[in-house]
Order: structure tokens, then C-alpha cells, then sequence
């Protein structure tokens, strides 16, 4: 009896994997597809009669990026010192602590920068997108958008994802800005220097490349926030218990892929 | 009972339609015709494919097989920008009211004109507040939809279903999770819309009392096979022991088999 039990479970196991990845596969094809879908009404919203509106798309900006300023002004400002205060405590054992400057200039604009504000914003607008999205889905509001002869693609997804497109990327630049100043804060009287030294290293230490480094990942992790959260939120089952679990996997999945899509885009650009 | 409007030419022609949801079938070699200016009923008890037929009507669904024409469209002809400007001849009031819970009242009436029309803000408004007073809500239109109560959201989402003046207006369910009173006023409403505005108006229903009210004819829905179609005298003397079961309320507690219900639940049929 053990035999056919193992078998069994085997094949439950291998099922179960089976149905993850077609899950899988269809997450990235919907998304892909809502992508496309969204580029399309931008270019030809207007010419089909379903023209982008500017006030959605500043609704979501203001959501977005306004209202998330003080928070990632702060997560930005200990981001900035917290690295500062490790780097001048690792460099000073090799007596290179002045070196700080450009250690923090380089991680925070290529990497942390970016990184922080594409996880705060996934937890933040991404989570209440889906969260949007599927309220809308369980209370018939896409079907009654459809009926009306609304795109929902046009009317929903498409003002959240450029509107995330252009903050995002703002966002990260101000990010960037303040983890520099909490950063000179910091490092200017621990290594005797003024602000305006610091800065006129950091200047040096940086490049275009590396603003253009950073700015570009941001901009792919708004793509992936605002898809994740539509394909999360489109795939509700159920009421109220629904929507809290697609809110929970919006986050789960939207930072899963900043961070896996950020190792892959280092890979690929800095190899 | 047949109301004075003389039957006209058809305005929705069902013809065998067959739906699938995986390997179960949900409507089976469906055919009807819908008038113009005639209020049809579709009715049926839980499960019967009287829901799922609406969202065929609606396109909001497409078929496994068989055709759907609506005001001489045919549905799976045409394209998509073609669908959306056919969906401005038509309205829809759902179940549950499906008002945006992030607008007002009057934003969401005014949503179709916004996004259909170049109308100034102002028309939109004055055109919003008309309908407004068609459904008795006119004091209301600042308020948000979570401060109307079950009655006046579905008054808000009728007048939001004919503020683009449709030619076919669709209700799923209108008395659905409303008190007899409030069920009632609404019926009348319905029956002032044919009457005032000439629409050609579907209400997908299990309330008998409702139907027969406001209909001029009568679809019975079984198993997603249609049982008859007729006016409400001809459905009340029916004597198909199905529908006369259907009729005394009589159809859900026998068809229920709770092996079978847990089976679809499970998705193994």
C-alpha cells in the first residue's frame, strides 16, 4: 500500500508544481499583454475616441509621488546616514574613511536609491492599486465600465502606469538628493570636511552613467509595480477576504520583482 | 397581462446559443427574439444561466457557439471600437448597483457623457440632474455611494444606465436584496422608463411577483435550456410541470442535489 501512497503524493506534488507554473506563465502573459495594451491607448486613445485623460493620470501622480514624499524623504535621509556611518566604521580600518564620499555617492545612486523607493512605493501605491483594482472587480465597477463602452485598460491601468512611469523615476531622483544630504550630514564633521566639499566630491565621484543607471532601473520598477498590481488585482476570487489577500501578494510579488528584476539589470549592465 | 404598446420589429435575436464554463454547460441551444418597447422578463431559479445570459446580451461574455444580435449587430462580427460605440446605445443596471465608489453620485452619471462626448461640464451636469429627477434622487447627488441606501443605489445606477438615453436598457436583478416597497417603486420605474422614454428594456429576475408585474413577455430559464417563452398569462397557466414548480417556488429546493453542488464547487464536472 506504501507504493501507490508515494506515487500519489508525488503526483499531487508534481501537479501542484505543474499548476504553479501555468499560474506563472499567465501572471506573465496578462501582464505582458495588459503592457501592450496600455501602450496602445496611449498612442491611439485619441484616434479611437478613447482618448487619456490628463486628470486621472494627475490624480494618480499626486497618490503617487506627492504623497509619498515625506516618507521617502525620511527612509532616504537614514538610508543615507545608516550607510555613512558603515562605510567611515569598514574604510577606517584601511585608513580610507575619507573615501566614504564616494562609497555612498555610488551605492545610493546606482543601487539604493532606486531600490528604496521601488520597494516603498510597492508597498505603498502598488498594494492600494490592487487593492483598487480588485474592490472594482468584485463590485462589477470593470463590467459596468465595459458596458459603458470604456476600455478599462484606457481608464485604469493606463493613468496608473504613467503616472507611475514619470514619479518613480522623480521620486528616485529625490531620493537620491536627500540620502546625499543625510549622508554630508553625517560624514562632513566625522572626516573634518565643509558640505560644499563633500558635494564637489560627490560630483566627482558620479557620473551621468550612473544617474542614467539608477533613473532606468526606476523606471523598470514602475512598469513592474503598477502590472503586478493589475494582474493581482484582476485575479481576485472572492469579497472583502479577496481583496486583502491580493493587496498581501501585490506587495509580496511587486518587491520579489524589483528586487530580482534590479540583480538582473546589474548583471547585465555592469558584467 | 399585455401592456397598450404594439410589438415591433426585434431588437435582440438570440439564436442557439451554447455556453461552456470548462465541461459544464451553462446555456444549451438558447434562442429568443426581443421586441422593441417590450419589457422581457428572463427568469429562473439559482443556476438556471439567466445571469450568464445577460452577459451574453451585454457582451460582456462570449459564447461557445451561436449568435447574438443586437439593435442588427451582430456581436462576434464586430470589432472592438465597434462594441464600445455599440455600447452607448445600450444601458445596464447591475445587481449590486456597480456605482464608482471613489465618485459622487452625479460623477458617476456624468461618466458616460464625459468620456463619450465633448459636451461642456456645465451640460453634462444639467443632463446629469435630469435623469437625477427621472429616478427621485435629485437631493442626492453630492452624496457618495456608500451613504445611499440598497434603493437608492440601484435609482443611481438606472440613472447612470440611461443618461446616454439607450435604446435597450438591461437589469440584473432589480429587486435583488430590497424591502417589498422599495422592490415595488422600482417596478413601477421600470414600467415609467418604457413608457416615457420608448426603450426596449431586459430584466434577468427570480422575483415572480416583479415579473409579473412589469412584463410583457416572459422567458423561463431552466438548466440553462429555455422552458417557454410567452406573455405572463400564458406563463402562469402553463401547464409544463417545471415551471409551474418554478411558479410555486418550488424549483431550487428540489433541484438542489447537494452531491452535484459540491461536485461543481470542486470543478469536477
Amino acid at each position: 500500500m506504501a507504493a501507490p501512497e508515494r506515487h500519489g503524493s508525488a503526483g499531487q506534488a508534481l501537479e501542484s508544481v505543474g499548476r504553479s507554473v501555468t499560474r506563472l506563465v499567465d501572471a506573465f502573459g496578462l501582464g505582458a499583454h495588459l503592457f501592450f495594451q496600455s501602450l496602445y491607448w496611449v498612442i491611439m486613445g485619441r484616434s479611437r475616441g478613447q482618448r487619456v485623460r490628463a486628470e486621472p493620470l494627475f490624480a494618480q501622480m499626486m497618490v503617487i509621488g506627492v504623497n509619498a514624499i515625506p516618507i521617502v524623504s525620511m527612509l532616504s535621509v537614514a538610508i543615507g546616514v545608516t550607510l555613512s556611518m558603515q562605510g567611515i566604521n569598514s574604510l577606517e580600518q584601511f585608513g580610507a574613511q575619507h573615501q566614504v564620499v564616494f562609497m555612498v555617492a555610488l551605492s545610493v545612486t546606482r543601487e539604493f536609491g532606486p531600490l528604496i523607493t521601488g520597494i516603498l512605493v510597492a508597498g505603498r501605491s502598488g498594494s492600494a492599486l490592487a487593492a483598487r483594482i480588485s474592490t472594482m472587480v468584485i463590485s462589477q465597477e470593470i463590467d459596468a465600465l465595459k458596458v459603458m463602452g470604456i476600455n478599462p485598460v484606457r481608464y485604469i491601468v493606463v493613468p496608473a502606469l504613467v503616472g507611475m512611469m514619470i514619479v518613480l523615476p522623480s521620486l528616485t531622483l529625490w531620493s537620491i538628493g536627500i540620502s546625499l544630504i543625510g549622508s554630508a550630514l553625517y560624514v562632513a564633521p566625522q572626516i573634518g570636511t565643509t558640505m560644499g566639499a563633500y558635494f564637489t566630491q560627490v560630483n566627482a565621484s558620479i557620473d551621468a552613467d550612473d544617474l542614467a543607471h539608477g533613473l532606468a532601473k526606476s523606471l523598470i520598477f514602475a512598469v513592474l509595480i503598477t502590472i503586478v498590481a493589475v494582474v493581482d488585482g484582476i485575479s481576485v476570487k472572492g469579497g472583502a477576504e479577496g481583496v486583502g489577500r491580493v493587496t498581501t501578494s501585490a506587495v509580496v510579488h511587486g518587491i520579489s520583482a524589483i528586487v530580482l528584476t534590479d540583480m538582473i539589470f546589474v548583471f547585465m549592465t555592469t558584467g | 397581462m399585455t401592456h397598450a404598446h404594439a410589438p415591433q420589429q426585434p431588437v435582440i435575436e438570440v439564436r442557439n446559443l451554447v455556453t461552456h464554463y470548462g465541461e459544464r454547460r451553462i446555456l444549451n441551444d438558447v434562442s429568443l427574439t426581443i421586441r422593441q418597447g417590450e419589457i422581457m422578463v428572463i427568469m429562473g431559479g439559482s443556476g438556471s444561466g439567466k445571469s450568464t445570459l445577460l452577459r451574453h446580451l451585454v457582451a460582456l461574455e462570449k459564447a461557445t457557439s451561436g449568435s447574438i444580435k443586437l439593435l442588427g449587430y451582430e456581436l462576434g462580427e464586430l470589432n472592438q471600437m465597434e462594441l464600445y460605440r455599440l455600447c452607448r446605445k445600450i444601458g445596464v443596471s447591475f445587481q449590486g448597483g456597480a456605482l464608482f465608489s471613489s465618485m459622487s453620485v452625479i460623477e458617476n452619471i456624468i461618466l458616460p457623457l464625459h468620456e463619450h462626448t465633448d459636451l461642456d461640464r456645465m451640460t453634462m451636469k444639467i443632463m446629469a440632474r435630469m435623469k437625477l429627477q427621472v429616478v427621485d434622487l435629485a437631493p442626492f447627488e453630492d452624496l457618495m455611494p456608500s451613504q445611499l441606501s440598497g434603493g437608492m443605489i440601484k435609482r443611481a445606477a438606472i440613472a447612470r444606465a440611461i443618461v446616454m438615453d439607450p435604446a435597450l436598457l438591461f437589469f440584473d436583478e432589480p429587486s435583488a436584496g430590497l424591502d417589498p416597497v422599495v422592490s415595488s417603486a422600482l417596478d413601477e420605474l421600470i414600467l415609467e422608463l418604457r413608457d416615457a422614454m420608448q426603450m426596449t428594456i431586459v430584466v434577468v429576475t427570480h422575483e415572480l411577483d416583479s415579473a409579473f408585474k412589469i412584463a410583457d413577455r416572459i422567458t423561463v430559464l431552466d438548466k440553462g435550456e429555455i422552458l417557454t417563452i410567452g406573455t405572463v398569462d400564458e406563463v402562469r397557466n402553463s401547464s409544463n410541470e417545471r415551471i409551474q414548480n418554478l411558479l410555486n417556488r418550488r424549483f431550487e429546493e428540489e433541484e438542489l442535489d447537494p452531491d452535484e453542488y459540491l461536485k461543481r464547487l470542486m470543478g469536477q464536472t
